[in-house]
C-alpha cells in the first residue's frame, strides 16, 4: 500500500514553519514500519487511482456527517467513517499510512481514556501533532472517521508531517483495527469484567486479543501491565520488542490492610493460563492486580522496565510517584487521585519511552494533565465544586469509593446508575461493588439513573439508611397515583415523564380500583435534572459534591450541565 | 426473633466456590439472605466451599451456587462430582433449600453441551439439559419476569446455553422474557427443595417473597414444623386473587403459595418498588401493580 499511496508528505506540510526546533529529535523517532511485503502480497488496493477514490470516499463521508449534524441525527461522528470506508474500504489504511509517526493503540477494560490523554499530552509536549479519536468512538468506524474528518477531497490527510494518531480502541474491536491500521504501539491496561451482556465472559476477551497480537507486525511494541497477569501473558507468544510497567511501592498492599471490605474484591483473573493452578500473590494492590506467580510451574509476574517505586496519595488532587527505568529515577506528579491512575500514567510513560521521547515532556505532559472528560473532571457550580468521577464496572467503582472513602472525611454523593446500551444492560455488578465502605460517611446522598432504585436497594443492603438517601429514579410508576395527582411543573418532569403521567391518569381513570395507595413516597421526584438539583441544592457552598456516573449517566450529567451553561459541549474539547 | 422461640435460631448457608462462580453479582443473593435474617433474628452463617472442600450435608442448612464463566466452569465440574457430589445429593433428597442460579443451575442438569468441545457431566439433580448452539446464536440477555406461585419474580438473565426439560417441573412461566431455551417458555427447575434458575440481577433482592421462602423452608426443616403462626402476621391463604391480564380479560388465579407466615414482615417498600419497576419496563403493568398491592397486604 505504501508503495501505491502516497508516501510523501504533501506540500503544505513542507511549507510549515514551525517544524525546525524540533525535527531533530522527532525524526529520530521515526521507525518505518516495513510493512511493504506483506502488502505486495496482498494487493488490496485498486492499482489505479487510489487517491482518487480516496478522496470521492472523504467528500462523500464528510457530506454524510454534516447532512446527520443538521438533520439533528446526531453527532455524525461515526456515519462519516461509515459511509467512507462503503465508497473505499481501504481507506483508512490509505489514510492511516499517511501520518508520519503512525499509530498508538490504547485498549483494555479501564483507563483507555486517561491513559491516551496522558499520552497525548505527552508527545503534544514533545512536539508531535496528535491525533484522537473521540470519546466512545472506539469502534471501528469511530477510528475510521477520525480519520476521514481530517482528510482532504484528494485524498490526502490534512498536515499528516509530524502527526501520530492515539486510538482508543474497544477491547473487542481492537483485532480489527489492528489489521487494518498497523500501529507501532499496542498499550493493554487491564481486563475486568465489564458489561457482560456485551463482551460475553471476560475470557473471550482475552482471546480476542490474542489474535490481535498475532496480526501485529514484528516491529511493533507493546506495553503491557506486568501486574495483570491476563496482560502480561500477552507478552509472551510477541516477537517483537514488549515493555512492561507496573507498581513496585509494597506499601499499597491490600493483603496487609486489616480493613474487612477490602478483602471482598471479585476477581477476573485467578488461574494460570499455562497449568490451570491458581495463581498466589505476594503483593496484591487491588482486584488481581498485583505481585503474582504460579506456584505450580513458576509462571510468573514479569519485571516491569517501567517502575513505580514510590507512590505518595497527595489527597484527591495528585498523587506523587518516582518512576524508575534502569538506572534512572525521577518523580512524576500526577493531577489525580486514585491508585488506578498510577498505571494509567505508568503505562502512558512506558510508551513515550517506547517512542523515544524525553524525560521533560513526559513529566510536562503529565502534570499539566487536564483530566479528560469525566475523569476527575472539575466543575464549579454556584461556588460549589463538582468532581465527576466514571465508574462503568466494579473495579472501576470499587477503586473509586476507595479514593473517595479512604479517610474519614463525610462526603456530599451523587450515584447516577443507568442500563442503556452503552452502559451495559447487566447491572448485576453492582453487587460485587463494595458499597459497604461508605455506610454512615456520607453526609447527602442521592441515588439517579434508569435503575436508580437497584442501586438504592444495594446500597441499603450494604447498610446505608434509606432515611439517608434521596432517591430520584428516571421516570416514574405508571402505577404510583400520587405522581399523578401532581403537576408536572411542580416536579420539573422530563418528557418522558409526563408522558408517563398522562398514561398513569388515564389509567386511573379507566381502572378507579387502580388508585390504591401504592406505597411509593409521595415525595418521591423523577428525571436527572432533579438529581442533580437536590445533589446541589444539598451541598453546601465552598464544599465538593462528587458525581459518580456510568457512562451514559456521564454525557446526560453533561448536557445537564450544558444547559447551565456550566461546562462545553464535549466534543468541543481540547483533544480534537 | 420467630414467635414461640426462646433459643436463639442459627442458620449456615453453604455457598458452592464463591471464589469461582460470582460473575453475575451472586454475592446479592448472600447479602440478601443474611441481611433478612439478621432482621428476625437468625443468625445466618456463611460457609464457603471451594475447590477441595468436601461437603458434609448436616453441616449445612441451605445451599447456594451461582454462574460463573465457562472455562472456570468446566474446571469446577470434576471437583463438583468428587469433592461434593455424595453429598450434595444427600442434602437435595433430605429437602435442604438450594439456590442454583445460571451456571450453577446447568451443573445440576445432566450435562453442559458447549458449542465445541466435549460435554461437560453434571450432578443430574434436574431431568433436564443443556445446549449451546454455537456463536451465531444470540445470546439470551435481557429482564425477565416469570410467574411462579401466583406471584411474580424478576431479574436479568444473560446465558449462551438453552436448558431443556425433560420431567423435571420448571419453577416458573415465563411473562416476559427468554427463559430456559427461548421457545417453550419455561424458566428454571425445581426438584424437591432444589431450585435452578436463570435469573440474576441479583435475584433475591428484588424477590424478596422468594427469599423468605427460602429462609423459611430451612428453619422449617432444622427447627421442625410448623413454626407457631404469629397473631401480627398476614396469612392470605388460598384468597382468590383477581388479576386483570394485558388484553383485558380477567384471570383468576388461586393462590397457592402462603406467605411467608412464620417470619416477622419486613419493610420492603423499596424492594417491591424495585421488583414492580422491572415489571413495567416489561410492560407488566397489572402485575407491577398486584405486586405493590401484595407488599401493602
Amino acid at each position: 500500500m505504501r508503495k501505491q499511496g502516497p508516501s510523501q508528505p504533501l506540500a503544505n506540510e513542507l511549507d510549515e514553519p514551525a517544524q525546525g526546533r524540533k525535527t531533530s529529535r522527532t525524526k529520530s523517532i521515526i521507525r518505518k514500519h516495513g510493512l511493504q511485503n506483506k502488502h505486495q502480497k496482498k494487493q488490496r488496493l485498486p492499482r489505479r487511482h487510489p487517491s482518487l477514490r480516496a478522496g470521492l470516499a472523504v467528500i462523500a463521508g464528510r457530506a454524510a456527517g454534516a447532512l446527520s449534524r443538521r438533520l439533528h441525527l446526531g453527532a455524525g461522528t461515526s456515519i462519516v467513517g461509515v459511509v467512507a470506508q462503503r465508497i473505499y474500504p481501504q481507506i483508512v489504511e490509505h489514510l492511516a499510512t499517511e501520518l508520519e509517526h503512525g499509530s498508538v493503540m490504547v485498549t483494555g477494560t479501564n483507563g483507555k481514556t486517561t491513559t491516551s490523554s496522558f499520552i497525548a499530552a505527552i508527545l503534544r509536549d514533545g512536539g508531535l501533532r496528535v491525533w484522537r479519536n473521540r470519546e466512545g468512538s472506539n469502534l471501528m468506524r469511530g477510528v475510521a472517521s477520525s480519520l476521514v474528518i481530517r482528510a482532504q477531497p484528494n485524498g490526502h490527510l490534512r498536515r499528516a508531517g509530524r502527526a501520530i494518531s492515539i486510538l482508543e480502541v474497544d477491547e473487542a474491536a481492537l483485532p480489527q483495527v489492528a489489521s487494518v491500521i498497523h500501529p507501532r504501539i499496542v498499550v493493554f491496561t487491564n481486563l475486568f469484567r465489564d458489561q457482560l451482556d456485551r463482551y460475553g465472559e471476560v475470557h473471550s476477551i482475552v482471546t480476542h486479543w490474542q489474535r490481535a497480537v498475532s496480526l501485529l507486525p514484528p516491529e511493533a511494541t507493546l506495553v503491557l501491565n506486568a501486574d495483570d497477569p491476563t496482560i502480561a501473558q500477552l507478552g509472551a507468544s510477541f516477537e517483537g520488542r514488549v515493555l512492561y510497567y507496573g507498581v513496585d511501592d509494597l506499601s499499597l498492599n491490600l493483603l496487609t490492610q486489616q480493613n474487612a471490605s477490602e478483602r471482598h474484591q471479585v476477581i477476573d483473573t485467578r488461574t494460570c493460563p499455562q497449568c490451570g493452578s491458581e495463581y498466589s500473590y505476594d503483593v496484591r494492590f487491588y482486584s488481581h492486580i498485583g505481585h503474582y506467580h504460579c506456584p505450580n510451574c513458576g509462571k510468573q509476574r514479569p519485571q516491569p522496565d517501567v517502575r513505580a517505586t514510590q507512590v505518595q496519595l497527595d489527597g484527591l488532587d495528585r498523587l506523587r510517584i518516582q518512576v524508575t527505568t534502569g538506572e534512572q529515577q525521577r518523580e512524576i506528579v500526577v493531577p489525580l487521585p486514585g491508585l488506578y491512575n498510577i498505571y494509567n500514567a505508568l503505562a502512558a510513560i512506558t510508551a513515550a519511552r517506547a517512542l523515544d521521547i524525553d524525560w521533560e515532556p513526559i513529566s510536562s505532559g503529565i502534570e499539566q494533565f487536564k483530566p479528560a472528560f469525566g475523569r476527575g473532571e472539575r466543575i464549579q457550580a454556584e461556588g460549589k465544586t463538582m468532581r465527576l468521577l466514571l465508574a462503568k464496572n466494579p473495579t472501576g467503582f470499587n477503586e473509586v469509593l476507595r479514593t473517595l472513602f479512604s479517610d474519614a472525611t463525610p462526603r456530599h454523593m451523587l450515584f447516577v446508575l443507568n442500563d442503556n446500551i452503552a452502559d451495559g444492560r447487566d447491572i448485576s455488578w453492582i453487587w460485587d461493588v463494595d458499597f459497604e465502605r461508605l455506610a454512615g460517611k456520607t453526609q447527602t446522598f442521592v441515588v439517579a439513573g434508569t435503575r436508580a432504585l437497584d442501586l438504592a436497594l444495594r446500597l441499603k443492603y450494604a447498610g446505608v439508611d434509606e432515611e439517608d438517601m434521596t432517591i430520584i429514579p428516571s421516570i416514574p410508576l405508571r402505577v404510583a397515583r400520587r405522581e399523578a395527582n401532581r403537576t408536572p411543573r411542580q416536579i420539573g418532569m422530563s418528557k418522558r415523564g409526563m408522558r408517563a403521567i398522562g398514561q398513569a391518569i388515564e389509567t386511573l381513570e379507566k381502572h378507579p380500583d387502580k388508585a390504591n395507595d401504592t406505597l411509593i413516597p409521595s415525595t418521591r421526584m423523577y428525571g436527572l435534572k432533579n438529581a442533580l438539583e437536590v445533589a446541589l441544592n444539598q451541598t453546601p457552598v465552598n464544599e465538593t459534591l462528587f458525581v459518580v456516573p456510568t457512562y451514559t449517566a456521564l454525557l446526560e450529567v453533561h448536557h445537564e450541565l450544558e444547559q447551565r451553561g456550566l461546562t462545553p459541549h464535549y466534543w468541543e474539547g481540547g483533544d480534537t | 426473633m420467630i414467635p414461640g422461640f426462646t433459643q436463639s435460631l442459627t442458620l449456615t448457608l453453604g455457598h458452592l466456590y464463591p471464589d469461582q462462580l460470582n460473575l453475575y453479582g451472586d454475592r446479592g443473593n448472600i447479602l440478601t439472605l443474611r441481611r433478612r435474617c439478621q432482621l428476625r433474628g437468625i443468625e445466618l452463617r456463611v460457609v464457603g466451599l471451594g475447590v477441595g472442600d468436601a461437603l458434609a450435608p448436616d453441616e449445612y442448612d441451605m445451599l447456594f451456587i451461582g454462574g460463573g464463566q465457562d472455562k472456570e466452569q468446566a474446571y469446577l465440574v470434576q471437583d463438583l462430582y468428587e469433592m461434593k457430589g455424595i453429598g450434595l445429593w444427600a442434602a437435595i433428597e433430605d429437602d435442604m433449600p438450594v439456590l442454583a442460579v445460571c451456571g450453577g443451575f446447568q451443573l445440576l442438569a445432566h450435562y453442559y453441551r458447549p458449542a465445541e468441545g466435549p460435554d461437560m457431566r453434571g450432578l443430574g439433580v434436574f431431568d433436564a439439559w443443556t445446549i449451546h448452539k454455537g456463536p451465531h446464536v444470540a445470546r439470551c440477555i435481557g429482564d425477565i419476569a416469570i410467574s411462579w406461585n401466583g406471584q411474580t419474580l424478576v431479574g436479568f438473565e444473560n446465558h449462551g446455553g438453552r436448558t431443556y426439560l425433560g420431567t423435571a417441573q420448571p419453577l416458573g412461566k415465563v411473562l416476559k422474557g427468554y427463559g430456559n431455551n427461548a421457545e417453550d417458555r419455561t424458566e428454571g427447575a425445581i426438584y424437591r427443595n432444589t431450585y435452578g434458575t436463570y435469573l440474576h440481577g441479583s435475584l433475591l433482592p428484588k424477590n424478596p417473597h422468594f427469599a423468605d421462602y427460602l429462609i423459611e423452608l430451612a428453619l422449617q426443616r432444622k427447627y421442625g414444623e410448623p413454626l407457631v403462626s404469629s397473631a401480627e402476621s398476614v396469612a392470605p391463604n388460598g384468597t382468590v386473587h383477581t388479576n386483570i391480564g394485558a388484553n383485558g380479560s380477567t384471570v383468576v388465579e388461586l393462590l397457592t403459595y402462603e406467605t411467608s407466615t412464620q417470619l416477622k414482615p419486613l419493610d420492603d417498600r423499596l424492594e417491591w418498588e424495585a421488583h414492580a419497576t422491572i415489571l413495567e419496563r416489561l410492560g407488566l403493568h397489572s402485575e407491577a401493580t398486584a405486586a405493590l398491592r401484595r407488599q401493602k397486604g
